[in-house]
């Protein structure tokens, strides 16, 4: 008879199932580091808290420091920090922001997903400094935490990239799991990953779309973090090339190496991957915010200015939308269609109807405008010209080209509507126009 | 409360005459007296006539309430608000029921339908939280409608009780459907939590940090409709409490279970395995009862010899009409899609007032849109649906009031089903009935001639296997993933501390700490989310897919890993909502199933031939005499290797399942270990028969058809968790197989085994063994008792597939096994 262990493992392993997958011992040859020495191999020292130790790696780039173009003097907060930092969301601008980003044993989530290496990163006195807390081993998760709080407390706002979706909540779980206090629950957060889609997505990303980072939400999703990857934007924007970078899809596997083998060799590279990731964070986030401050003449791109339009939209700053949009439909074909689009309808909501109607107009003139946006365009066209400008046979010609379109039946009976108002207000006994 | 469910409890009932219902409650008692004297020809209470078109008339008496006492844990608010709704005092069930569930006792309650079963855990539930805010209660239900059908009977309470004290009584579903932004506010808010299983294992646990408010305070778990966990869903459902109370543990609680099931052979011990932990059991129900009739209906015989009778569905036709010609409310059970579908357009064809008029007539069964499915509820609870046409998607408890009358189409497959859907019709007060109509399925044969295996036996046992290792190591897995084990935790029938051993050598968990006598812990090194993996429904989460290439690529199915083969091999025909479609390439390695639309009238049958080899005996009669007197010494149980590979497959034709061709197959040997019955014939058995080769082989393979047919009724399964092959104790012969994929030639001691269907085992197989005996009686009943000549789908399978001999030869079998053990018996000593 077989015994317990070897139906076990035809059950967990069962033949044919090839070679046992990466995180197992199967990994390849490693050279166990000795337990004491693996601070000092990443560069940090230990931390020791209730009979539990960690490692904790603490780097400061000067202010002459370059990330590619930028240097950290450039992405130094002025005094008071950035007015317009609000507008990238959270509630504050005050304060010292705290930029977070975790590195984990998997992106699903839930009880079992680890952050085994905690990366902060502030300004402080002109210099970025960052702190990072390994998790050495498992129990001290706990100590680890308590650290990372204290360190969260004295800033004002996190940003992450993604956080909202991934990193804050996996790190509040990891807190409730340890039954503690969350410092981050109540703590006002600005989740770059949705300015930079505004701003910078699909500009000559080369890996747009494929390698994505492809967060799996809890409930099975995916994170909408695709086409805007940190590395990418980083190469865009800043012209930072990352040599011998550790792919995010190996990182977990180097950990459970560690664990199982204790070889801590392999961390050192994702330690510095982190490190990357928080240097890149803050200086686009300085980028983004003085982009904010400067306005649309800023702007770089017919992408950025609309983005900036979008942003300031959303934050009630009307005027410098407008701004921004009109900005953006001069700045090339990209988004011209988008920008125009935009403009129109902002500019219908503050009233400044001529505005509108020649934002229209210029839509409708484009050689490949979107059909809906045309559909849109020709019926704002026809009202203008009924209500505003009484131009009836021009709104009728408006009507009628509506009439011509595809569209929905509620649409369509609106148009129907219309027509015969106009063919009425003619003095047209029928609507001749239609046979 | 809906409008039209009857009262909780006792109290002068009114008809809901709603705008259909043509007659008043004497009216339709009447009514149902006239149709059922046409039905019996007006004899009430006659023996029973196996030969006969109606072969059993009963007549369940009526039955008034009986009360129990008030119950002083019940909050006053409560009582208030019950009171307000009409229900003055509690049924005696119910009493005993809340008493134990307040005193944290687990009880498990069984009492027929709208016996007001819901109140017996809503009370101790809402008394609870009335008295401890912060109590939380979570339901368990194995559908997400029934959850939502509880929901609105919550909600009002809730509603009525808010109104009484300052506390909103938050309750609110959470499953698959509900969005992702609700998700945080109901983890906040929720006192009570409707969900199910599946949800539980692959939501919530997982993320326990985020519930911790609720796994904190958690007093009650409520388990509705337990028997529809068994099989591989109970013995997952098994797991998924392991681990729900491994993390209440973990956050200090210790809940109490309260159980509803249908009646069932061992509601106790069914609770016991699931939860593990000792329940008290409530089985008498207190509510009052009208007067039922239950008939049985075998279409008559039309062609002797074969033993064809009449086709059920033209019978269950012409029983619904003379019920509904009379204005009855009925309810149709049929057995698939496809029938249920057949039986709607027949009726409809009678019954169906003039085009533009509300339909009367509906089919309602998986697949409708839920929108569908609530109008035809309310429908029904109205009364302006006359009929309904249903699977056995109504079978459980979802709302939609009493009918008059219920017709089953064919056997439901176990007693406890079949009360279950038979309760769908019948009040407090009033007459109902309900009828039986049998299929020529062996099954439904022995139970309509048998009527008193059904009236008067227990029903079956629930069975489950929650140590099954395919089962338990996936769950281990989800349990790691959640909480690390120490080195000293226990988890289930085996050691966890072995299991966790070998998932650390693939490098799933990593053993630490363990300094100074303390416990270590096993923690979990993996990248992934383990509970995506294991779907509770099966028990690999491999399976194949189908895509409809007919315009595009678009899924329309899955199949699991196991009947893939035989249900997708390439010119196979799919079924889906009786939309027919054709395999026409099937991508083994990469589980997928090319199909396309395609209008024909057969489908396909697959010729499956299935080799199984003995691995290891854990028990036979010989060694096992000292309890088991009665055995023959030729039966066994232990376990098995099963290989199975599709040969070929018949083209079936509809309606009249004739045979319209057939082609032949090479596809991929499937493996797997799993436990077995078997029954062996030894040599001088086989010797002693007076008949050529080939009609030993008909014997055998007649004994083995009816054999399967029995087991399945035994067991309370399904079809498809057991499997049958007829093996020699010799190794590796493999031998040539017939057109209906059974060895031609036997080898001199031919072992028939009867298998778990599931890798590892489900359990079916050792309670077979005990049952032994009982198995070989029914099975020479069932094939004595047929009428047919010389064989026939009833008893020993199709004229065709065996000889003429193979009757005779099969009971001359069991006759000499029957001989044998009575020699073995005289022969032990005293």
């Amino acid at each position: 008879m077989m015994s317990l262990t070897e139906r076990l493992r035809g059950v967990v392993r069962p033949a044919g199932s090839g070679p046992v997958r990466a995180g197992g011992r199967a990994l390849g040859d490693s050279e166990s580091t000795s337990p004491d020495r693996v601070a000092e191999l990443l560069g940090g020292e230990w931390r020791q808290a209730s009979s539990h130790r960690y490692v904790v790696v603490d780097r400061a780039y000067a202010p002459g420091h370059r990330h590619g173009s930028m240097s950290v003097a450039d992405g130094l907060p002025p005094q008071g920090g950035w007015p317009r930092l609000p507008l990238l969301g959270g509630s504050t601008s005050g304060g010292t922001l705290l930029f977070l980003d975790l590195e984990t044993t998997g992106l699903a989530g839930g009880a079992g997903t680890y952050a085994f290496l905690v990366g902060c990163g502030w300004f402080d006195g002109g210099r970025f400094l960052v702190r990072q807390f390994f998790l050495s081993s498992f129990a001290a998760e706990h100590a680890l935490l308590e650290a990372v709080r204290e360190v969260a407390e004295a800033a004002a706002t996190v940003v992450t990239y993604n956080g909202k979706s991934f990193d804050l909540p996996l790190i509040e779980t990891r807190y409730a799991l340890n039954r503690m206090e969350t410092p981050f629950s109540a703590m006002p957060h600005i989740d770059m990953l949705h300015p930079a889609r505004r701003l910078w997505r699909g500009q000559g990303d080369p890996r747009r779309d494929d390698t994505a980072r492809r967060a799996v939400l809890p409930a099975g999703g995916l994170a909408p973090a695709l086409g805007c990857r940190l590395s990418a934007l980083e190469q865009l924007l800043l012209g930072h090339e990352r040599e011998e970078d550790v792919p995010g899809f190996e990182i977990p596997a180097r950990y459970f190496r560690y664990v199982h083998s204790g070889d801590a060799a392999p961390i050192g590279d994702v330690l510095e991957h982190n490190r990357l990731d928080l240097l890149s964070l803050a200086l686009l986030t300085a980028r983004a915010a003085q982009l904010l401050d400067e306005g649309a003449t800023g702007a770089a791109t017919g992408r950025e200015a609309f983005g900036l339009g979008w942003l300031y939209a959303r934050a009630g700053m009307m005027q410098e939308a407008r701004v921004s949009f009109a900005r953006a439909a001069d700045m090339g074909p990209a988004l011209r269609a988008e920008s125009l689009r935009a403009y129109a309808v902002l500019s219908r909501r503050l009233r400044r109807h001529d505005d509108a109607a020649e934002a229209w107009r210029r839509l409708l003139e484009l050689p490949d405008c979107p059909a809906g946006f045309v559909r849109e365009a020709t019926e704002a066209l026809a009202v203008h010209h009924e209500h505003r400008l009484r131009s009836l046979l021009s709104a009728r010609s408006f009507a009628l080209k509506s009439l011509k379109m595809d569209a929905s039946a509620s649409r369509r009976h609106a148009a129907e509507h219309r027509l015969a108002r106009l063919e009425r207000k003619l003095g047209h006994a029928y609507p001749a126009a239609l046979f | 409360m809906l409008p039209a469910k009857a009262p909780e409890a006792a109290f002068p009932t009114t008809r809901p005459d709603g705008p259909g219902s043509g007659l008043t409650r004497k009216g339709s008692d009447t009514a149902l007296e006239l149709v059922l004297d046409r039905l019996t020809g007006g004899v009430a209470d006659r023996p029973d006539t196996p030969d006969g078109w109606v072969t059993a008339v009963r007549r369940l008496p009526a039955r008034g309430a009986q009360f129990g006492p008030a119950v002083a844990g019940v909050d006053e608010r409560l009582r208030d608000v019950l009171r307000e709704r009409g229900i003055e005092q509690l049924y005696v069930h119910q009493s005993v029921a809340i008493e134990h569930a307040l005193a944290r006792r687990n009880v498990v309650i069984t009492t027929p339908t709208a016996s007001g079963k819901t109140l017996c855990y809503n009370a101790p539930v809402l008394s609870s939280v009335l008295r401890d805010p912060s109590t939380r209660a979570l339901y368990l239900f194995p559908t997400k409608a029934l959850a939502q059908d509880q929901l609105a009977e919550l909600h009002e309470l809730s509603g009525l009780l808010s109104r009484r004290s300052d506390l909103g009584i938050g309750v609110f579903t959470y499953d698959g459907d509900t969005p992702q932004d609700a998700r945080r506010a109901i983890r906040g808010r929720a006192h009570v939590v409707l969900s199910n299983p599946d949800m539980v294992h692959s939501g919530i646990l997982p993320h326990h940090p985020r519930w911790a408010k609720l796994f904190e305070n958690l007093q009650y778990v409520i388990i509705d409709e337990l028997h529809a966990y068994r099989g591989v869903f109970g013995s997952h459902l098994t797991n998924v409490l392991r681990r729900l109370r491994r993390v209440c543990r973990h956050y200090g609680s210790n809940p109490t279970f309260i159980c509803s099931s249908a009646t069932i052979a061992n509601p106790r011990e069914l609770a016991e395995s699931l939860v593990e932990q000792p329940f008290e059991l409530v089985s008498e129900s207190g509510a009052p009862r009208g007067e039922k009739w239950f008939l049985f209906v075998n279409p008559p015989v039309v062609n002797e010899q074969l033993g064809i009778r009449r086709s059920y569905l033209a019978e269950t036709r012409r029983v619904a009409a003379e019920f509904l010609k009379r204005t009855l409310q009925v309810i149709v059970f049929a057995q698939s899609r496809l029938t249920t579908e057949i039986l709607t357009t027949y009726l409809k064809d009678d019954f169906e007032g003039p085009p533009g008029t509300r339909d009367r007539i509906r089919g309602y069964r998986g697949g409708y849109l839920p929108q569908r499915r609530r109008e035809i509820e309310k429908g029904l609870r109205e009364g302006s649906v006359r009929a309904v046409v249903s699977t056995n998607a109504l079978e459980l408890g979802i709302d939609i009031g009493a009918l008059d009358v219920c017709v089953m189409a064919g056997y439901p497959g176990t007693i406890a089903s079949t009360w279950q859907r038979a309760g769908r019709a019948g009040r407090r007060t009033g007459r109902s009935a309900a009828v039986l109509v049998a299929s020529s399925a062996p099954l439904d044969q022995f139970v309509v001639r048998h009527p008193s295996y059904f009236f008067d036996a227990a029903p079956e046992h629930a069975l489950v296997n929650p140590d099954n290792l395919h089962i338990l190591v996936d769950h281990v897995k989800c349990a790691a993933f959640e909480l690390p084990f120490t080195t000293s935790e226990q988890y289930g029938g085996h050691d966890v501390q072995d299991v966790l051993g070998v998932l650390e050598e693939s490098g799933f968990v990593h053993r630490t700490g363990a300094e100074g006598g303390a416990d270590g812990v096993w923690q979990w090194t993996n990248e992934s989310y383990p509970a995506d993996a294991v779907s509770l429904r099966s028990v690999s989460s491999d399976n194949f897919v189908v895509i409809d290439t007919t315009e595009g690529a678009d899924v329309i199915g899955e199949t699991s890993f196991t009947s893939g083969p035989s249900t997708l091999h390439e010119k196979a025909i799919y079924l889906v909502e009786g939309v027919l479609y054709q395999v026409e390439r099937l991508d083994f390695e990469g589980r997928k199933a090319y199909v396309r639309r395609i209008d024909c009238d057969y489908y396909t049958d697959a010729i499956t031939y299935t080799k199984v080899t003995a691995l290891e005996t854990f028990a036979n009669g010989h060694t096992d005499v000292g309890s088991g007197f009665s055995r023959t010494g030729t039966a066994s149980h232990g376990e098995v290797h099963v290989s199975s590979r599709v040969v070929g497959f018949k083209k079936i034709k509809f309606y009249t399942n004739e045979n319209v061709g057939s082609g032949e197959l090479d596809l991929p040997e499937q493996q797997m270990h799993t436990t077995a019955y078997w029954l062996s014939v030894p040599r001088d058995v086989m010797a002693a028969l007076p008949v050529t080769s080939d009609d030993r082989r008909d014997g055998v393979v007649g004994l083995s058809f009816a054999m399967r047919q029995v087991a399945q009724l035994l067991l309370m399964c399904d079809r498809q968790d057991i499997g049958i092959s007829i093996g020699s104790g010799a190794e590796g012969d493999s031998p040539d197989v017939t057109r209906t994929g059974e060895p031609a030639t036997l080898s001199e001691e031919p072992r028939i085994f009867i298998y778990d269907n599931y890798p590892g085992g489900i359990g079916f197989s050792e309670p077979l063994f005990a049952m032994d005996d009982e198995l070989r009686r029914r099975t020479r009943d069932l094939i004595s008792g047929c009428g047919c000549e010389h064989g026939c789908p009833t008893c020993v399978g199709p004229v065709g597939n065996t000889g003429p001999l193979a009757k005779t030869v099969a009971l001359r079998i069991l006759d000499l096994l029957d001989a044998r053990s009575t020699t073995a018996r005289a022969e032990l000593p005293a």
